[in-house]
């Protein structure tokens, strides 16, 4: 009894070091299959480029994390993104003498202040959240579910508005950031993956060093419980909420600063998803009380790098593959996990006529996704149809066996 | 015996390893048909192991399974039930939000036209099992508004349906009072004369002799012996089960009540949308240091209430005056109760006591991690001094601090728990139903143990849904019928009789 090294079950150090074979795995495949192998030819500019998402999402999937792991969930990072991001651009531009559109070069006082009402707008949505959850008792589902809708609805009509005003003419959908400190982080990747890291290993020791990390994660495993222990849950919930919500915000700002734009139509769409997929491939429950900083890192640089060596593989833009690759790579994550847990059981993949249904709906959307690849792949251009009917049956036959197979056995 | 003259059951050599535990090694049994047979040791002997294996719930085990001479192998709990086999959970495994018809016919739902579902052939039949169960709920009635009692007649109820002829009881009386013991009895006599086997899983000597033709003991998953009822003795059972001698146990003779720790006045809980209006209604008393002061009354009484409101957890902000150590206090939140030294263990273990996701050590330390270190942050070398003490102190049996806390057996869990508040250095300790699920041995000790806690200055109050328990923890009994107190009784008074007549007086008036 003497090592306190507790927050860290075998299962848990299991799923990291998974992780970070199945990225290196990744990473080889993609250096070697690339025809460009622009790894191998660009080494830095990959890295970099790499390193700049990774570090936008990881920025804001610890904030999702920490709420996944105190038992709730918040589907509005995306929309609080978008909000925060014009919020900051809208607050320089009010403050900013010039009678444009346009955030142009203005101070480091006015900068400041778009920065701090960007913190500060991420802060209010937390609390917004957190008193929807714990005095209106809605469910954390809906209560975020209607900020993901709202909050980008109302950044559109806020840019609009400040725009018209400004200028005494029809309002835009975006304003442009020239501003030189956000041109200057742009140009400088490092300060996106100091922030990350910082933001890293302030949550690392908030998890796993902090009474309040510890009441997280107790809120998370047993809310009930929790409560009649004496922990404040109300006060967690707003917590971890306000965290997310503020992590989002400062990935707002930096997506500001990347895209020299403040566009509450397209920024962050989605991304919400992403973030909950990094923490769920990293090891968190969703049903809470389980998750390791480490694993929600690991967790976002998988996925990035997933859909990094798909955008390589393929050459045509990855946002087409995005949302497919988030899907897939949640199923296959969380089937292994399941799989590791339930070790044993014979359960059957394809039972019963559901089973028998599914076979051919994952066998021909796996071949046509084959199809719609390799179309793109310039010596095999022209046969990529005949290709994704012989990759849709074998896959058929594969699965037809597993399934023939686990019913064999189950005799 | 069974026409071709198998056992009805015949387990050989069942061997079920977890990682870490062999939950039972080598264990062979036979049971006949029609009899009832009792299998009964300590906690972490092996019994739930065990029927789990019966019951299909765990399909990898080594060994072999006759079903009247058949070799079976379940695949899960379907497989079992198709075989004739029931079991009833210790926690019942009902859909709350369902009536008691729909509970009772889930997964086999009656269909009539077109296939549809026919909930008035449903309804019929439920009634009629209802009816032949002594139970007079409506088969409507949605399953979270019964009561434990009629809960577990579902279940039951459930298995008739299923036409078994295997019944698998797990622990049940542990959660039930007298009159709803009594009626199972009864129903329990109906099922052995239609034939049915029943396997009763219990630690209750008392129960165990009333009920069973045979009786198994079982020790740290090995099969200790199987003994006829008629040629034993509840000392004989008792000592298989422990492995040593149990000294009957007399507390109360050097304890010494000291000053008044907590005074109780005019207290009321109100229950907005209910008939009765109040939870609990005009309860005084008071609390003095070194007392164990008990507190009987049926399920439903507000005995539960009654603790929620001094630890500042109740659903309604209650009303009248609440004094510790001579100031008023009014507490909204659990956690200005642990402040001023109140601590509660509550009833519902997995439910609200235990971080199942945490291990051993964290589960302990959750109430004093502020305590450890400094600015918000752990000492976790601290937390883990202070968690090893408390193992030690209340002598938990477990592999270590980072062992997770569903590995211990239910009497351990409690400990662990207990020591969760001990270590907030609490004045009063409100204990509600602290031994429900724990096993003899277990529950000496921890009589022991409040025992001590008393000793050294504490006062404890507790509650109990077994008469001869607070008959031996308690100094005082406090007697509550349907919110209100209506005994009192000093440790000579009181005798079982008194206690059950002073618990259902308001029950009868209202009647």
């Amino acid at each position: 009894m003497s090592a306190p090294d507790r927050s860290s079950p075998l299962l848990a150090r299991f799923n990291e070091l998974a992780l970070i074979v199945a990225i290196v795995i990744v990473v080889a495949i993609t250096a070697a299959l690339d025809s460009n192998h622009s790894y191998l030819t660009q080494p830095l500019t990959s890295f970099r480029d790499i390193a700049r998402n990774v570090a936008l999402l990881g920025i804001f999937a610890v904030g999702s994390a920490v709420v996944i792991i105190a038992g709730g969930i918040d589907l509005s990072s995306g929309s609080v993104i978008a909000f925060s991001g014009t919020v900051c651009a809208t607050t320089m531009l009010i403050l900013s003498p010039q009678p444009t559109t346009d955030v142009g070069n203005v101070g480091a006082v006015v900068a400041t202040c778009g920065v701090a009402a960007a913190l500060l707008s991420g802060f209010l949505v937390g609390t917004l959240h957190a008193w929807l959850i714990t005095a209106v008792r809605l469910p954390p589902f809906i209560a975020t579910l209607a900020t993901l809708v709202g909050l980008r609805s109302f950044a559109r009509a806020l840019c609009g508005y400040i725009t018209a005003r400004k200028v005494h003419g029809s309002g835009n959908t975006e304003i442009n950031v020239y501003a030189d400190y956000f041109t200057f982080v742009r140009e400088h990747v490092w300060i996106y993956g100091t922030v990350c890291l910082a933001l890293a290993a302030l949550t690392w020791l908030l998890l796993s060093r902090t009474v309040l990390g510890r009441h997280i994660y107790a809120l998370g495993g047993n809310e009930q419980a929790a409560r009649l222990s004496g922990i404040r849950t109300d006060s967690v919930k707003w917590f971890a909420y306000c965290f997310s919500a503020m992590t989002a915000a400062i990935a707002g700002i930096f997506y500001v600063a990347d895209q020299s734009v403040a566009s509450p139509v397209t920024q962050g769409v989605g991304y919400e998803l992403n973030a909950i997929a990094a923490a769920v491939v990293g090891g968190c429950s969703l049903q809470g009380g389980i998750g390791t900083l480490p694993g929600i890192i690991l967790g976002v640089i998988f996925l990035r790098v997933v859909i990094d060596s798909v955008a390589k593989l393929i050459k045509s833009g990855s946002d087409i593959y995005e949302g497919m690759i988030v899907g897939i790579v949640v199923v296959i994550a969380v089937t292994f996990s399941q799989l590791r847990q339930n070790r044993g059981s014979s359960q059957q993949l394809f039972p019963g006529l559901l089973g028998s249904i599914a076979i051919p709906t994952l066998a021909s959307l796996i071949g046509l996704i084959v199809a719609m690849t390799i179309a793109n792949v310039p010596y095999l251009k022209g046969s990529d149809a005949w290709i994704g009917l012989g990759v849709a049956i074998a896959v058929f036959l594969l699965l037809g066996a597993v399934k023939v197979s686990q019913l064999a056995n189950a005799k | 015996m069974t026409a071709n003259g198998h056992p009805i059951i015949s387990i050989s050599s069942v061997t079920k390893r977890f990682p870490g535990v062999t939950a039972l090694a080598d264990v062979a049994l036979e049971v006949r048909a029609g009899e009832l047979h009792a299998i009964c040791g300590e906690n972490g002997a092996g019994k739930s192991t065990l029927m789990k294996i019966l019951s299909g719930v765990i399909t990898d085990y080594e060994g072999e399974l006759l079903l009247a001479g058949r070799a079976v192998r379940f695949k899960g709990t379907r497989d079992a039930e198709a075989a004739g086999i029931s079991i009833i959970h210790q926690e019942l495994n009902l859909v709350e939000q369902l009536s008691a018809a729909a509970n009772i016919f889930l997964g086999r739902e009656i269909r009539g036209w077109l296939m549809l579902r026919d909930d008035r052939a449903m309804e019929h039949a439920a009634s009629r099992l209802l009816k032949e169960l002594e139970c007079d709920i409506h088969p409507w009635q949605i399953a979270a508004t019964l009561r434990i009692g009629d809960q577990q007649l579902i279940e039951i109820a459930k298995a008739l349906s299923l036409q078994s002829d295997i019944l698998i009881m797990d622990e049940p009386t542990s959660a039930l009072t007298e009159a709803e013991v009594s009626r199972l009895y009864r129903v329990i006599e109906r099922l052995r004369k239609r034939g049915v086997t029943i396997l009763y899983i219990s630690h209750k000597m008392d129960e165990i002799f009333h009920l069973a033709d045979r009786i198994t003991v079982l020790r740290d998953g090995r099969l200790v012996k199987t003994l006829d009822r008629a040629g034993t003795t509840p000392n004989e059972v008792t000592h298989l089960m422990v492995g040593r001698e149990i000294e009957s146990i007399d507390f109360g003779g050097e304890r010494r009540a000291g000053e008044v720790l907590l005074r109780v006045e005019h207290l009321s809980l109100p229950w907005p949308g209910h008939a009765r209006g109040w939870r609990l209604k005009d309860v005084s008393f008071e609390l003095r240091r070194g007392e164990v002061l008990g507190i009987a009354g049926l399920m439903g009484a507000g005995r539960t209430e009654l603790l929620e409101c001094l630890f500042g957890a109740a659903a309604e902000p209650p009303q009248g005056r609440i004094e510790l150590l001579g100031r008023s206090v009014a507490f909204r939140h659990p956690r200005e109760a642990r402040a001023a030294g109140i601590g509660l263990v509550t009833e519902d273990r997995k439910r609200l006591g235990l971080f199942a996701a945490m291990n051993v050590g964290e589960n302990i330390s959750i109430c004093t991690l502020r305590e450890t270190g400094a600015g918000g942050f752990i000492n976790r070398t601290r937390e883990w001094q202070m968690a090893a003490e408390t193992v030690q102190r209340l002598a938990v049996k477990t592999s270590g601090l980072a062992a997770p806390i569903t590995s211990l057996s239910g009497g351990n869990q409690q400990k662990c728990i207990i020591g969760r508040w001990l270590q907030t250095d609490p004045q009063v300790l409100l204990l509600d139903d602290p031994t429900r699920g724990v096993d003899v041995g277990a529950k000496a000790e921890l009589y022991r143990l409040i025992d001590g806690l008393v000793k050294r200055g504490i006062g404890v109050i507790m509650t109990s849904s077994e008469l001869p328990e607070l008959l031996t923890v308690c100094d005082r009994i406090l007697v509550l019928s349907e919110g209100r107190l209506t005994a009192s009784f000093s440790r000579a008074e009181a005798t079982e009789h008194k206690i059950m007549e002073a618990a259902t007086l308001g029950v009868k008036k209202a009647g």
